[in-house]
């Protein structure tokens, strides 16, 4: 069989078992979305109440409530492996390392399109913001960013599954790697939502593009090597 | 031996670029004498990238050979490469206090791509501290390294543009004394720094790659010691053979 | 009794001659931070033997079997398998070995049915085969009635009787047991010697290590019994062990003498 269309078989059994586990495991997923908003509902309190010092800072606050969720779905794709050791046999499967790796990038981007989804509309409300009219820019700047912390996510999160201080070592090792996505997704909406007045949406979702493709093809060329032990 | 001529050739290198660069080498006309720090802020900006370009190469040179010494050089880089990036940093900030009226500013590019470098290296070598096992945390070290490699230019940029992508450089820039038209002098005395700097950095490279090798080597003679240990207590005799029929 | 269906790896290189011998150990050890698991394990194991893997607690059999499925390297030595070099190829070595660990490897939220289906398919099963296959393994242990329950509801023998099918999805030349008969009741291990000798018909070598000593011993060719991560003992048919050979320190080959 072709070995293109294998792998992709590989990559999309991986993650839909992963999407099948997450929506059937014990409220996880709802819990993550929960505590993001929540931490939207606190930036609100701590920055608060001039509402237009708000509104100015909602597209800051949406995208680091989208890290911390994200650092949170990450690491949970993982922990789904090494509850009862199928970590182990997942790297014992004679398949390409590239395509499982492929699979989980696909899992961890599906349910972090879903958080910022779903956070969209949370900071609408908390923070005046009209997002109707950008809808379709913002809903790229969010497939673009939830892919490139995905792609880097997956690794890291791979790497780190079987480490002690793993809790505290995924987001050291995130957060200085995520800053160039955090800023471009940032400037994105913010000029998403202005209406793009001085043309640089483009400019900052090619940003957020390059970054999606090089930390995808990092990832997949060093996830094999993760997967050993 | 070698090694420490080559000590001894960079400390003198130093010395000499440094009273250069105090001493010999005329004010600039905007900044004054501010402006002398850029010599060794440049020079020691330049060898830490050079150093994390090491770190990532052989760590991506490990994953290829499994030979813990491209690990040990990778080490080296990134421990040599933490003290140049401190460096750097403070040099910016001591030149941005008298320049720009303030230690900080976001939107020069090279400060802040350079804090994010001393982050993301700071957390490498903290990693590296939570894996005992050594092609365990020679593999992961490698792949942190070359991430954290990559990202790099792209953090370098987004803070180029994140500075405005309509609005020209700020004034007090840096990158003016890197001008070719700058006068000979100043090109001369940022050269010689950076010259003496790479001696330095050559030794310490050197220096840290032999301490990392004698470690491993320490290690390697424990872990074999234990194998002795593990066959010398073995109590039972008989290892019986026999051909398959 | 139904037809169980057992699939075997091709055998590699050419049908004439004798095969490689199945397992080719040359001073395997591994350390574990302070302690070491395995301190030179020399042994050649032909193909097509059933053996068992002996030992108290702490032996090494669970590390030797690990090094065997490539889950993880050996500190120092080498190993062929079926004439590969496990070390250099182990993707190759994938495609041929099963592995049978103490942890069943299954995932909670998902049935018995969509474990066995994803095994299925990162074991090269593919299209309408897949759930075939995965069905007949499942029927096959006993877990037909629960098989579109969530396998976080399952005891630890139901587990272990899932882990058991998943090998029966795999196509191997080679598998390795750790510790099959815990948590199972007496039909469950009934299953276990019924597979062992399946397996053994087919020409397939095993490897298992058991507490259940009587029982693997009977459906072997050959034993080995290790001791402090040692060989101590072999007997019986298919299996030589070398002997102790000097670890050479890596560091003296690539580094030579200086200082």
């Amino acid at each position: 069989m072709n070995a293109l269309r294998r792998n992709a078989t590989i990559a999309l059994a991986i993650a839909r078992k992963d999407a099948l586990a997450e929506l059937r495991g014990r409220q996880a997923v709802g819990s993550t979305i929960f505590f993001a908003a929540l931490v939207l509902l606190l930036f609100g309190f701590a920055l608060g109440p001039d509402s237009r010092r708000l509104a100015e800072a909602a597209p800051g606050l949406l995208w680091l409530a989208i890290v911390f969720g994200g650092l949170l779905t990450v690491a949970r794709l993982h922990q789904l492996e090494a509850d009862d050791g199928a970590l182990e046999q997942l790297a014992l499967y004679p398949v390409d390392r590239r395509a499982v790796y492929a699979g989980k990038a696909l899992a961890g981007a599906g349910a972090m399109l879903l958080l910022g989804g779903l956070l969209l509309p949370v900071v609408a409300i908390l923070y005046g913001v009209p997002l109707g009219a950008a809808w379709l820019p913002l809903v790229v700047t969010v497939i673009l960013g939830s892919l490139g912390f995905a792609a880097v996510g997956t690794a890291y999160a791979g790497l780190t599954v079987r480490m002690r201080a793993r809790e505290v070592m995924l987001p050291l090792l995130m957060l200085p790697i995520v800053a160039p996505l955090l800023l471009a997704a940032v400037k994105a909406t913010v000029a998403a939502v202005a209406g793009d007045p001085f043309g640089e949406l483009g400019a900052w979702l090619q940003l957020l593009a390059g970054f999606d493709i090089v930390m995808l093809i990092a990832g997949a060329a060093t996830y094999g090597f993760l997967l050993e032990d | 031996m070698k090694t420490r001529i080559l000590g001894f050739a960079a400390l003198l290198a130093v010395l000499a670029a440094t009273v250069n660069g105090l001493f010999v080498v005329p004010a600039d006309l905007n900044q004054g004498d501010a402006q002398r720090i850029m010599y060794p802020h440049v020079a020691s900006a330049w060898l830490a990238y050079l150093s994390f370009g090491v770190t990532a190469m052989a760590g991506i040179g490990y994953l290829v050979r499994r030979d813990l010494r491209l690990d040990a050089i990778a080490l080296a880089g990134a421990e040599v490469g933490v003290i140049f990036t401190a460096f750097a940093i403070w040099g910016g900030m001591m030149w941005g206090r008298p320049v720009w009226g303030v230690f900080w500013q976001w939107e020069d590019p090279r400060l802040t791509t350079t804090a994010l470098l001393l982050a993301l290296y700071a957390g490498y070598l903290l990693f590296r501290r939570l894996t005992d096992d050594p092609h365990r945390r020679a593999a992961r070290a490698a792949v942190v390294g070359l991430i954290a490699a990559i990202d790099i230019p792209i953090v370098h940029f987004s803070v180029i543009w994140w500075r405005g992508l309509h609005q020209g450089p700020t004034i007090g820039d840096p990158g003016k004394i890197l001008n070719p038209s700058a006068p000979p002098l100043f090109v001369l005395a940022l050269m010689s720094m950076l010259a003496a700097f790479t001696l330095v950095w050559g030794y310490l490279m050197i220096r840290r790659y032999q301490l990392a090798r004698t470690e491993w080597q320490i290690e390697e003679h424990g872990r074999l010691g234990r194998i002795s240990v593990a066959r010398r207590s073995f109590s039972t005799e008989s290892v019986s053979e026999e051909a398959a029929p | 009794m139904p037809q169980t269906t057992i699939y075997v790896a091709p055998r590699l290189g050419g049908a004439h001659g004798s095969p490689p011998p199945a397992v080719d150990t040359d001073g395997l050890a591994r350390l574990f931070g302070r302690s070491a698991a395995l301190a030179g394990v020399s042994l050649r194991i032909e193909a097509g033997r059933t053996v068992a893997l002996l030992g108290p607690n702490g032996a090494g059999k669970t590390t030797l079997l690990r090094i065997l499925a490539t889950a993880i390297r050996p500190s120092f030595g080498g190993l062929f398998i079926d004439g590969v070099d496990a070390l250099r190829h182990p993707e190759i070595i994938r495609t041929r070995v099963a592995y049978l660990s103490h942890a069943s490897g299954m995932y909670d939220d998902l049935t018995a049915f969509e474990n066995l289906r994803f095994a299925a398919t990162m074991l090269g099963w593919s299209g309408a085969e897949v759930a075939t296959v995965a069905e007949r393994a499942i029927a096959e242990v006993g877990l037909a009635p629960v098989a579109d329950d969530r396998v976080g509801s399952f005891s630890a023998g139901m587990r272990k009787r899932l882990a058991l099918a998943r090998l029966l999805v795999a196509r191997p030349s080679l598998v390795l047991l750790d510790e099959p008969h815990a948590a199972l009741d007496e039909d469950g291990m009934a299953l276990v010697d019924r597979l062992l000798g399946l397996w053994h018909e087919f020409g397939i070598t095993v490897v298992v290590a058991s507490h259940q000593a009587d029982r693997v011993v009977r459906a072997a060719d050959a034993t080995v019994r290790l001791h402090g991560g040692l060989v101590a003992e072999v007997s019986g048919s298919g299996v030589r062990a070398g002997a102790l050979a000097p670890v050479i320190p890596s560091y003296a080959t690539s580094l030579g003498t200086s200082r």
